[in-house]
């Protein structure tokens, strides 16, 4: 096939697209393909897409750190310093599985929770979500001393595939529930895992479709409204999926369905699920009795619940 | 949408819809009045209204209408930065089945008989909407620069904006206008590549014709 000259618009639909592309363009590969898909989106030259990942990449780092230093509470109590008893209590807990995997849930405790605490964070890809790439993907960056420009190309490519999924179906709780939200971020959070250690689109896709399969039909049932409970343990599902999927992706395992067609049927799920479970907190255990004595007790502290 | 919605964007928590969305139009807001103020009036409603208390959607708009932007950390001590510089607020409620979910509606006071109205929602993902302008229905984001524009409706209007975005070498890349047959007032909203030379704004505020002239820049980049 001849090489053509990059098109101005790049657009893309599916994973059948990006493989096109790679095949026709003179890309020099799928990070490079996704850096320019951006470049010509935003209108912005290649340099500043890079940089601009890379203060993304520092702000997401810092967001461990900060969550980490504080006890993270919130005025509903559902967020009760949960990361800071967690790393406290560790010494005398018996570890179940290696250091690590307690790292990875730490971590993922430590942004979920500062973004409860309105402290900054990456929404990736969403704000209720972003505690999954974090507490995943940096943590292994940090366990195999990944060097930096290795971590931006991957969260490139982390970034297209979630852009498939934003294309084809969504990324809001509201329109498609919480597998929309922790499903995408944990979907995004494998296939970096992957890029990290190979390119290879196929197991990229396979790892992502793995995440996204298990976490089908996730429901949004947040009490009192809150991004409190259940989304910031819910983080963690997200984190430890997408390590367990980048980890048989890697080891060659497949996912017989997919990855555009794993999106399809999160959107129909989403389509299919009540209003009551996609963040209206009219379901699940928003209206559990505990979670509606919470929800009366969150209303009643509004200062301005008179109006 | 594209990479950086995925990844991104930086935000102050813990929601993009609640918290980074609703900065989003006060800060759009804030732009759109373009003058100093010292007392403002907002109005949630829906959604808003009712869990914004917990995701700090008011502060979140307050910050914005101070110039803060969705990462900065000072969003969380809004309102007693607010007080600082002077800047009085109060927060009505309004549960309405005809409007959006999440939208908002920020009234600028100045004196007794100065008000000056902007509506705008929050669309998700850290995106938002202004809806309203005074009396005029708009719609835009931060995606593009901004000419709003309110003019007499007569003839020759929209060339004559036309003529002077030309000479100055702006590029329009949408455009709607409409008019009020009531008042025999028009409006003229334009997205640009680019924001509008100061000098062009001054040659279109000269025209006796043309009651008022709001340019806001292209925002989409600077988060």
């Amino acid at each position: 096939m001849s090489i053509k000259e990059i098109p101005n618009r790049i657009r893309i639909r599916s994973t059948q697209d990006i493989r096109h592309y790679l095949k026709s363009y003179p890309f020099k590969g799928l990070t490079d393909f996704f850096m320019e898909y951006e470049s010509r989106n935003r209108l912005l030259p290649k340099t500043e897409v890079y940089k601009r990942m890379q203060s993304t990449l520092i702000v997401m780092k810092e967001s461990i750190a900060k969550g980490k230093a504080k006890v993270n509470r919130t005025p509903s109590g559902l967020i009760n310093g949960g990361c800071h008893t967690f790393l406290n209590n560790m010494p005398n807990t018996i570890h179940l599985m290696g250091e690590w995997f307690n790292t990875v849930i730490a971590n993922t405790l430590a942004v979920s929770e500062l973004n409860a605490c309105m402290g900054r964070i990456v929404a990736t890809p969403t704000a209720g979500a972003c505690g999954v790439m974090p507490g995943a993907f940096l943590t292994i960056c940090d366990k195999f001393s990944i060097p930096e420009d290795k971590q931006i190309q991957s969260l490139f490519i982390a970034g297209g595939m979630g852009e498939l999924i934003q294309i084809n179906a969504s990324l809001s709780g509201s329109q498609h529930g919480c597998q929309a939200e922790v499903g995408s971020a944990s979907a995004i959070t494998a296939s970096a895992i992957v890029a990290l250690f190979e390119v290879s689109l196929d197991k990229i896709e396979n790892a992502a479709a793995l995440a996204m399969s298990n976490l089908l039909g996730l429901v949004c049932d947040p009490v009192a409204g809150l991004v409190e409970f259940p989304c910031v343990h819910r983080n963690i599902v997200g984190s430890v999926n997408a390590i367990a999927c980048a980890q048989m992706a890697l080891a060659g395992l497949t996912s017989p369905i997919p990855f555009d067609e794993v999106v399809s049927a999160m959107k129909q799920i989403g389509d299919d699920l009540p209003a009551s479970l996609k963040e209206t907190s009219r379901g699940g255990l928003a209206i559990t009795p505990t979670g509606l004595r919470i929800q009366r007790k969150v209303r009643d502290e509004d200062p301005e619940k008179a109006y | 949408m594209a990479i950086f919605d995925i990844i991104g964007p930086v935000m102050i928590g813990p929601s993009s819809s609640h918290t980074a969305g609703a900065n989003r139009i006060g800060y759009m807001a804030a732009l759109c009045y373009g003058s100093p103020f010292h007392s403002v009036e907002i109005k949630l409603y829906n959604s808003f209204a009712s869990t914004g208390f917990g995701h700090g959607t008011d502060r979140a708009i307050v910050a914005g209408l101070l110039g803060f932007k969705m990462d900065d950390e000072r969003i969380p001590h809004a309102f007693e930065i607010a007080k600082k510089r002077h800047l009085s607020y109060n927060f009505r409620k309004s549960y309405k089945r005809d409007h959006h979910p999440n939208e908002v509606r920020i009234v600028f006071n100045r004196g007794s008989n100065h008000s000056f109205l902007i509506r705008g929602v929050s669309i998700g993902a850290g995106k938002a909407k202004i809806t309203q302008v005074q009396d005029d229905d708009v719609e835009f984001g931060g995606d593009h620069a901004i000419l709003l524009l309110n003019y007499q409706d007569i003839t020759g209007m929209i060339g004559f904006i036309g003529g002077v975005l030309g000479k100055y070498k702006v590029n329009v890349a949408y455009m709607k206008s409409s008019r009020n047959a009531l008042i025999g007032t028009a409006m003229a909203m334009l997205k640009l590549d680019e924001e509008c030379p100061q000098d062009a704004i001054e040659e279109l505020k000269r025209h006796s014709d043309i009651h008022r002239v709001i340019s806001i820049r292209k925002l989409n980049n600077e988060y």
